[in-house]
């Protein structure tokens, strides 16, 4: 088995990271109109439940994707500025939660 | 010039005939695959097809025989994810399949890593990736685990709806110095900060450099959960991660 040379493998990595960087766009492009978890046959591949799901076959394995291609699933994260500044203030939440739960254990030696 | 019957494996033929349309994208794959090894060709085809099992074992089985890492790459695995590239274009292909192709492709890449251990050609680092708890989306994490292995790194995927003990975890037990976490999901976003504050509460915070992404996640939000680096998407997370790295070293 021979070595493979620094410089051979880095310029296999750079033709693998432009064809992936092509899929991404892609993927990204697709996705704008189709969601990505629907796959060739119209199957859904998410692990998650969603509405459009619909068994097919009597096969509890496999869901067919019922959209018909309309369906804005957006919302899931492009949320109001609202829910956005609830977000806000629950990581703020979390953070300070945390300064002071280390702060209390530092001030009882380490037991909080 | 070859032709399209020089190429001996049918299914590849029939992959180029029926899915490619664009003259030098026909002639490029010909003259690839028609001076190919039969072996490469099922290799390829194997790519395609995202059959992970049959690329890890024709790739193993090219090695044992001899033939070189390279060679494997270029005309097996590179090649056929190549033609999977044209196929998702040209929306023959969608998402989920491409991802099968991608982890085939890893299938035989792993074949050729003790080769470059040996060869003392090091990975770039290793990189553990995850969706934090309460969310099951997988495809913008597995973008980025594409792109990451695609530039060198190694990714330890440790999937979905993970705790922040998970993370903690894996981080130690592969002693990578680079975390990534993904939310699709506003709702599930903060998980993110929760485990951000898990590290620090475990006193691993300056071992590992973190880094976040997802569709509702912000530089904002990134720097108000106190991680090190925001990736808006795929391509910028392997960005990120070679910057997280290198400051890391300094």
């Amino acid at each position: 088995m021979s070595e493979i040379e620094t410089n051979d493998y880095q310029e296999r990595l750079d033709r693998i990271s432009e064809l992936f960087a092509g899929l991404v766009a892609q993927a990204e492009s697709v996705s704008q109109y189709r969601c990505p978890y629907r796959d060739r046959n119209d199957h859904c591949t998410a692990m998650f439940t969603c509405r459009n799901q619909q068994p097919i076959n009597d096969d509890p394995e496999v869901l067919d994707c019922g959209n018909d291609g309309t369906f804005d699933y957006s919302d899931a994260w492009q949320s109001h500025p609202r829910n956005r500044d609830r977000m806000k203030h629950k990581i703020e939440t979390i953070r300070l939660e945390g300064q002071r739960r280390r702060a209390e254990g530092d001030a009882s030696g380490g037991k909080p | 010039m070859a032709t399209i019957s020089d190429i001996h494996n049918a299914t590849l033929r029939d992959e180029i005939e029926e899915f490619l349309e664009r003259p030098e994208e026909i002639e490029r794959n010909i003259e690839l695959f028609s001076r190919a090894r039969l072996l490469m060709q099922d290799i390829a085809v194997a790519v395609i097809e995202g059959d992970d099992g049959q690329v890890d074992r024709l790739t193993r089985g090219a090695l044992d025989q001899g033939i070189e890492a390279l060679e494997v790459m270029d005309d097996g695995l590179i090649a056929g994810m190549g033609i999977v590239g044209i196929k998702f274009r040209e929306n023959f292909l969608f998402v989920p399949e491409v991802l099968a192709c991608a982890r085939a492709m890893k299938a035989g890449m792993a074949h050729i890593e003790p080769i470059l251990m040996e060869s003392g050609v090091k990975p770039i680092g290793t990189v553990i990736m995850g969706t934090v708890k309460g969310d099951l989306h997988d495809i913008g994490k597995n973008l980025c685990i594409m792109m990451l292995r695609g530039a060198g790194f190694v990714v330890v995927d440790i999937g979905v709806d993970r705790s922040p003990d998970e993370f903690i975890d894996a981080v130690e037990e592969q002693g990578a110095r680079l975390l990534g976490m993904s939310a699709l999901l506003t709702t599930t976003m903060p998980n993110m900060g929760t485990t951000i504050e898990a590290f620090i509460d475990a006193g691993l915070r300056d071992d590992v450099q973190i880094m976040v992404g997802g569709a509702p996640v912000t530089q904002e939000f990134a720097d108000d959960m106190g991680a090190d680096g925001y990736g808006k998407d795929a391509l910028d997370c392997v960005a990120l991660a070679k910057q997280l790295l290198t400051d890391d070293r300094v």
